[in-house]
């Protein structure tokens, strides 16, 4: 029987702990369990062999922490080798009992042998290469997608039967591993990750989100694995069980470790643990076995408790769900919001963002709809001009690090939609295939590679049909099509396509009519991009909102809309309230107590909040001007509106001269007296800032470019991630008035030089946080020294001196944010 | 208890509602003397408190070992041995220890790197909050091991982490070698010798007799 056979027939039975049985046996601390293989391959195979003679059908190799950054490609302990003997270890041991011998030959009693199972298997255990993903730790997903696939060609020539990825803590990295098994064998792939007590991944994932995840990615069968007991397992196997369509499978620890007497001790016997995992059936687990501190006496309970059980039945589940790393979102009665803008087309600044590189600009759309209730944001960066699959890359990675909302992928660039999709971190929603074969045959591999969830334009070779019944048989082919992919129903959402009504009068109707029927008739999920509906109309926004309403009243489970206006908010949340679908109203009170009298809600509404119960820097005494005393007390908003007044009759140079810079200089000089703390310094640069964008936007429109008094290259040297310091003098650098080429964190020496060369800058500032990374801050001073670039050189951060400053040849140490900025003030005075 | 086996690194449970997060010494992380907090600071700070606390979930190792305190500054540690005078001084007088790891997660790192987008202000506040709190999980992991050494009549030395006087962060990767507190708490070390989840914290913690 072939094991994705197997998992649907009985219960499946899995081993139990390694770690902590090689312990016993002598494991030495640091020494590395896998190194056992080779030099200790009698222990391994007797350890499967007992596995064995305790009914398990699947034992998992020792291979937990073979990976590249641990194991080499040479010698005795090559990563290879390792891995060949921990599968041959396990064939050895399987070969035997299925000889009925034992590993020296001789003949196994009845009893020995009575719960033996019929079919045996060898999962290649995976697991965690014990360093954390982007933008948390170093590794970047394409590197660790490389190390796991040098783990996975280092086994399958020694042909395990199934990939066992486990004790994930952090989805991404369980799909950087799966991805690896796929693309370098054939192999089934089970999935189980580490939930901790509070039913989430380290990373804050719950199970349904990595169900989605991993379903979408393949696996055969999916799961959670130690960290926790079994009886604190119910709870996660409710949710896995609830979701999956795959078998569910359950390999706990044996309870919660403890420390007595110096030892480590799991207080969970073969009998305590046989008897939890009774109710770990009950709530849907078929695949079963143990993890840290469970021996083959638990196992061997564990199996004589199973056999009066019955097994639940695996069933396809329905939900249709996308996820970011934090969470799902399922696509059920509450209409969903997908966020719209991010997205050139009709907005000229959105362009000019992109034109310039603006990712900053990019990002700032996507939190605004975050902060306005988007479920989902779209990400549509093409334009003509642009490299779109690198800006989509940078997009995507750059959002999912700051925003924890599910994306949609929003292009029509096969190669960008790949590239995004697999950088993704979860499950994403994909804009979009439609009824065309060309498209359908270059979108469904994607989908079917990397999962998704595909909003499925009913259009084909023949344009939108006029009538609903037509786009509904366009919908039925994409359902078909995607079917011969394995892309279930579940995971397809059909928009319908609105025309605007004031071309075509009955458009409207005919797509609510057309939504009506994908819900009645073909049981399915409905999007639209409501916007459309309105195009040629004065005042849109009251026809959007209405045509909002009725599409929602006919079924719609998603818009793709501007969260950032309230005219739609409203729509969407008297709907909801309305249709008994928000608990007590609770939503609609929060909105209705909450908008202003504009029509569109302030982005910066909620920090305005906190920014006004700041205290007063007071640094300078009593401040009579209003603005300064603004700027000194953080008040982002009150300082922008001041700002505007001030424009009416001062120069925007006076108001920056005069205000601003008098305004910063007192925190700042309160700073260095330590009467005004950092937080309070920054809160003056934001608010500084929110006045300067004012002033900005005045220039920008007089037609004036905003006067820059010098070019300064910033950078966090490479091999430091410490950002905290360099952005303080970003900011305050910024408000000061000087164009900041703001090169971020981990910066190559190469980089620093060609900016500063490119740009002609007068001054370049590092940072560095660590004393390791030092030697990579002279070495940056020492290439911009042989590239001959014209430029002076300020290095600060905590382990800098002026020892160090001078020992690596460095123009200037400055101690603080306020003092980089004296040092450009001096510099460019001159 | 039917069974007992031994494992190198146990695990504690902390939860985040355990830790007390001083207002004080958030504000003290931001550079406050003591006398210059008014009540308006400690009302600013436990709002956003408040605010960081979803972000945080506590993760504790620990893994009792033998060492030999050989003099002349040199010791013999799980990893090997080492030279350092400060390390000596501290582990005067014992011959065993404690190493520990000790974390807030991985969320409150995205949660960090989100805040410094929107507002450097609010990162500021946070990075502070963040120190605090990851102080709070190691003294709740002192307790503990306080309390398990007490049975035997032993006391605890203070802590002393790599980076400390001469005992230098090179020795971070000995400490990860043996202590692996990946698998437990979620802390990896970098290449760079910089641990993530930044805001962690290892230790060695002597055991006087």
């Amino acid at each position: 029987m072939k094991f994705t056979e197997k998992l649907y027939d009985g219960f499946t039975y899995f081993d139990g702990g390694c770690g902590s049985i090689l312990q016993a046996q002598g494991l030495q601390p640091g020494e590395l369990p896998e190194t056992w293989n080779v030099n200790h391959a009698r222990i391994i195979q007797q350890m499967h062999f007992d596995y064995l003679l305790s009914g398990v059908n699947v034992l998992t190799t020792n291979t937990f922490g073979a990976n590249p950054y641990k194991f080499g490609d040479e010698g005795e302990y090559s990563l290879k080798a390792v891995i060949s003997a921990a599968i041959n270890n396990a064939r050895i041991a399987i070969e035997a009992v299925e000889k009925g011998v034992d590993l020296d030959g001789n003949p196994l009693c009845e009893e020995d042998l009575k719960l033996v199972a019929k079919d045996h298997f060898i999962a290649f255990d995976i697991s965690s290469l014990g360093k954390l993903l982007k933008p948390i730790g170093n590794l970047d997903f394409e590197d660790a997608v490389t190390a796991f696939k040098a783990v996975v060609r280092a086994g399958v020539d020694s042909k395990p039967d199934l990939v066992l990825v486990e004790t994930m803590t952090d989805g991404y990295e369980a799909k950087a591993c799966i991805l690896a098994a796929k693309e370098e064998s054939d192999l089934p792939i089970v999935l189980t990750c580490a939930f901790d007590e509070s039913a989430k991944l380290l990373t804050g994932t719950p199970p349904k989100a990595v169900v989605a995840m991993a379903e979408g990615l393949g696996v055969v069968a999916v799961g959670i694995n130690c960290s926790l007991g079994p009886e604190q397992m119910i709870p996660a196997v409710e949710e896995i069980a609830e979701y999956a369509s795959v078998p569910v499978v359950c390999n706990p620890n044996a309870g919660l470790p403890r420390s007595e007497n110096g030892k480590t001790v799991y207080d969970v016997g073969p009998d305590d643990f046989a008897e939890s995992m009774s109710k770990i059936i009950d709530a849907g687990a078929v695949v079963l076995g143990g993890c840290c501190g469970t021996t083959p006496a638990h196992i061997r309970a564990l199996n004589i408790m199973s056999r009066s059980k019955t097994p639940s039945k695996i069933t396809k589940k329905n939900h249709s769900i996308i996820t970011s790393y934090t969470h799902a979102v399922e696509f059920d009665k509450k209409p969903i919001l997908i966020g719209e803008r991010i997205n050139p087309t009709g907005k000229s600044k959105f362009k000019q963002a992109l034109r310039d590189h603006n990712i900053d600009y990019i990002i700032q759309e996507g939190l605004t709809q975050q902060d306005n209730h988007a479920d989902v944001l779209d990400v549509n960066v093409g334009l003509p001009e642009i490299d779109e699959v690198a800006m989509m890359v940078e997009v995507v990675t750059e959002l999912q690090s700051v925003t924890d909302l599910p994306l949609q992928i929003d292009t029509t660039d096969p190669i960008a939609m790949e590239k995004a999709l697999r950088i993704y971190n979860g499950k994403a929603m994909v804009n979009s295939v439609n009824g065309k074969e060309e498209v359908m045959e270059a979108v469904f591999p994607l989908v079917q590679k990397y999962g998704g969830f595909v909003v499925a334009l009913t259009i084909d070779e023949d344009g939108i049909p006029d009538t609903a019944q037509g786009r509904i048989e366009i919908a039925k082919k994409i359902y078909k099509k995607a079917a011969e992919y394995g892309i279930d129903k579940k995971d397809i959402i059909v928009d319908p396509l609105c025309m605007s009504i004031s071309a075509q009068p009955d458009s409207a109707l005919v797509t609510l009519e057309a939504v009506r029927l994908i819900r009645d008739e073909l049981g399915g999920k409905s999007s639209l991009g409501v916007s459309n509906i309105s195009f040629g109309l004065p005042q849109r926004i009251i026809v959007n909102s209405n045509f909002f309403t009725m599409a929602m009243q006919c079924g719609l489970n998603a818009a793709i809309m501007n969260p950032n206006s309230v005219e739609m908010m409203k729509a969407y949340y008297s709907f909801n309230a309305l249709s008994n679908i928000d608990n007590n109203c609770g939503e609609y009170i929060e909105f209705a107590t909450s908008i202003p009298e504009t029509t569109v809600v302030s982005p910066s509404g909620a920090a305005a909040g906190s920014a006004d119960q700041v205290k007063s820097a007071g640094a300078g005494g009593a401040n009579k001007d209003p603005l300064i005393e603004a700027i000194n007390r953080g008040l982002k908003d009150r300082a922008a509106s001041i700002t505007k007044e001030y424009l009416e009759s001062k120069e925007s140079i006076e108001i920056i001269d005069g205000y601003l810079i008098p305004a910063l200089d007192i925190v700042g000089k309160g700073f260095e007296a330590k009467t005004v703390f950092l937080p309070q310094l920054l809160m003056a640069a934001e608010a500084a800032s929110a006045a300067f964008d004012v002033i900005k936007a005045k220039m920008n429109e007089a037609g004036g470019d905003s006067e820059k008094k010098g070019k300064v290259v910033m950078a966090t040297v490479k091999g430091d991630i410490h950002d905290i310091g360099k952005n303080i003098v970003v900011t305050l650098l910024e408000n000061y008035g000087y164009e900041v080429f703001d090169l971020g964190k981990d910066v190559p020496p190469e980089l620093i030089v060609e900016t500063a060369k490119a740009n002609d800058c007068k001054m370049v500032g590092l940072s560095a946080l660590m004393t390791t990374t030092v030697p990579s801050m002279e070495e940056t001073i020492k290439l911009l020294h042989e590239e001959g670039v014209d430029t002076k050189v300020v290095v600060g951060g905590a382990v800098l001196t002026q020892e160090y400053a001078d020992m690596i040849g460095a123009d200037k140490y400055a101690k603080d944010a306020m003092e980089t900025v004296r040092y450009a003030e001096e510099l460019f005075a001159k | 208890m039917q069974e007992e086996l031994t494992y190198p690194t146990t695990p504690l449970l902390v939860k985040a509602d355990d830790l007390p997060i001083d207002p004080y010494e958030v504000l003290r992380y931001i550079g406050y003397r003591k006398d210059q907090v008014t009540e308006e600071d400690i009302k600013q700070v436990n709002e956003r408190i408040k605010k960081a606390r979803p972000f945080i979930a506590p993760k504790a190792c620990y893994r009792r070992f033998n060492v030999l305190v050989k003099g002349d500054g040199y010791i013999e540690l799980p990893y090997g041995e080492v030279l350092s005078k400060d390390l000596t001084r501290n582990l005067t007088g014992c011959d065993s220890i404690f190493m520990i790891a000790c974390t807030i997660g991985p969320l409150y790192d995205r949660n960090m790197v989100k805040n410094r987008r929107i507002s450097m202000a609010e990162a500021s506040y946070l990075q502070a909050i963040g120190a605090a709190a990851v102080e709070d999980v190691v003294d709740i992991l002192n307790k503990e091991l306080e309390r398990q050494v007490k049975e035997e009549g032993k006391t605890l030395k203070p802590r002393y982490s790599p980076g400390f006087g001469d005992y230098t962060l090179e020795n971070q990767k000995g400490l990860f070698q043996v202590l692996a507190p990946e698998k437990f708490t979620g802390i990896t070390l970098m290449n760079t010798l910089i641990m993530a989840p930044e805001k962690s914290v290892t230790a060695i913690i002597g055991i006087k007799n």
